[in-house]
């Protein structure tokens, strides 16, 4: 009987024990969850316009990630850690954040590190106004950058700049400039097929070069592939609609109806309610 | 439980905004943009935060070739007639100004920015939201900043969305939904107003 009494307490002490490492676990993922959760809150908020509260869901994610890397530092904490100093725009921590992912097993952490402080330095010219300086740094992180949001943001930034300052006079010298960037996007492209946001990138600046059958291309690959926000999309169904408008003046007899049949296939895929509509559009 | 109505979803949306937001014009703009998002982007959403991956999200290009910026103008009806001097002349720095203000409302139907202008677009009265633009962005701006100190904000409308996405999504036509709330909206202001 007493050892009938003694088996019971042993197997409630490990049921017990086995609770309390369970409710310890659980403590310890759900920090990490909270880090997520704020963090994707920060970009919702971002959206909004509350510049504000986005940045209180941020400082709130870095509170959570710094309890975690506290209790049970990880590579994946401090990585998570980065990105979101990345977001509030501390470069430096962020650059200390990724060196700690990897001396903990990240690989990737230490060229993070240097991304993210060449990140932000260019960041800080452009705000200064010195875009020339700003757009050689972002010139070289669009083909060196290993950390996808840092090549992300610098191929957006790089794309822009390259756009905006494109010659005025001189459709030869405007188009070689072009080229050039056109050929930096497409590396990035080669190197990350699925990527949808590079496929954008080409498809918008194939619209300037007035390559429109390459562009619709491009944008269908991107459409397809999944873009990173809502607005871009919507972007990119609009250029999806120009280019159909320009093949449509453009090509002619056998050329335009085997695009326009072709057309027809995807716009249906995607249900849109007329070749010139997209879904969303309100009518 | 009884299952609420619409109308009362979203009457319930405009209570819990009055606890957060003392400026009702942000009402509008804020609901619909929370129904947009539940309804567009609802998957990717729960994929975020469950995934492994959290990465930044880039912005959409900016600068469009002058052919984009006049097609936006002249395949817009009311815009082709508002903005046909500059068409005519050919004024592409005129239009590409303009193209700024407007893209994000007419053409891409930014949820939010089309909501705040809600009564421009209705009147078809371009040129005043070209007027109007900064100065009305920047005060929303301010305005969203200034709601401080309220964690439950997010939440709410969350709930709020996703209540009305249980609708079902073939329902939930965005400007269905967006004239609806509207509606709403301007009988509590006619009702607070008597």
């Amino acid at each position: 009987m007493i050892g009938n009494n003694d088996l019971i307490m042993r197997k409630m002490s490990c049921a017990v024990f086995l609770l309390l490492m369970n409710l310890l676990f659980c403590s310890c993922v759900s920090h990490l969850q909270e880090a997520k959760l704020y963090y994707t809150q920060g970009q919702e908020l971002s959206r909004v316009y509350s510049t504000e509260r986005a940045i209180a869901s941020y400082k709130k994610s870095l509170e959570e990630v710094e309890i975690e890397i506290a209790r049970n530092p990880s590579a994946q904490a401090y990585m998570i850690k980065g990105m979101v100093e990345v977001n509030l725009k501390m470069w430096q921590k962020a650059e200390k954040s990724f060196l700690s992912a990897f001396s903990l097993g990240f690989p990737e952490g230490q060229e993070w590190a240097e991304q993210v402080s060449l990140f932000g330095l260019a960041s800080s010219l452009e705000e200064m106004g010195l875009e020339e300086s700003a757009f050689k740094v972002y010139s070289y992180l669009v083909s060196k950058s290993k950390l996808k949001p840092v090549t992300l943001l610098a191929a957006q930034r790089y794309t822009d700049i390259a756009l905006r300052d494109l010659p005025q006079e001189g459709e030869k010298e405007r188009q070689r400039s072009l080229e050039k960037l056109l050929k930096s996007i497409e590396k990035l492209s080669v190197n990350d097929l699925s990527c949808g946001y590079y496929h954008y990138l080409q498809s918008q600046v194939l619209s300037h070069k007035a390559e429109y059958g390459q562009s619709f291309e491009e944008a269908v690959m991107a459409k397809e592939l999944g873009l990173p926000t809502e607005e871009i999309m919507r972007d990119n169904d609009l250029q999806i609609v120009f280019c159909f408008k320009n093949l449509k003046q453009n090509l002619e007899g056998q050329k335009w109806e085997k695009f326009y049949s072709m057309y027809l296939d995807w716009t249906q895929k995607w249900m849109w309610p007329d070749p010139e509509t997209p879904d969303w559009k309100k009518r | 439980m009884e299952k609420k109505s619409f109308e009362q979803v979203i009457e319930d949306g405009v209570r819990l905004l009055e606890r957060y937001i003392p400026q009702t014009y942000l009402y509008f703009p804020l609901l619909s943009s929370a129904i947009v998002w539940a309804i567009r982007r609802r998957k990717e959403w729960e994929e975020k935060i469950f995934a492994w991956e959290v990465w930044i999200e880039p912005e959409s290009v900016k600068e469009k070739p002058s052919g984009f910026v006049v097609s936006f103008f002249k395949n817009h009806p009311a815009l082709s007639w508002t903005f046909a001097k500059e068409l005519d002349k050919n004024d592409i720095a005129s239009l590409r100004d303009a193209f700024r203000c407007l893209y994000p409302v007419v053409g891409l139907e930014e949820p939010f920015l089309s909501a705040l202008f809600q009564a421009e677009v209705k009147s078809e009265d371009y040129r005043k939201i070209v007027r109007d633009f900064e100065a009305r962005v920047r005060r929303a701006k301010r305005d969203m900043d200034a709601v401080k100190g309220h964690s439950g904000l997010l939440r709410d409308l969350k709930v709020f969305a996703e209540e009305m996405v249980s609708f079902g999504k073939d329902y939930l036509l965005e400007k269905d939904v967006q004239k609806a709330v509207a509606e709403i909206l301007k009988k509590k202001s006619d009702n607070d107003r008597k």
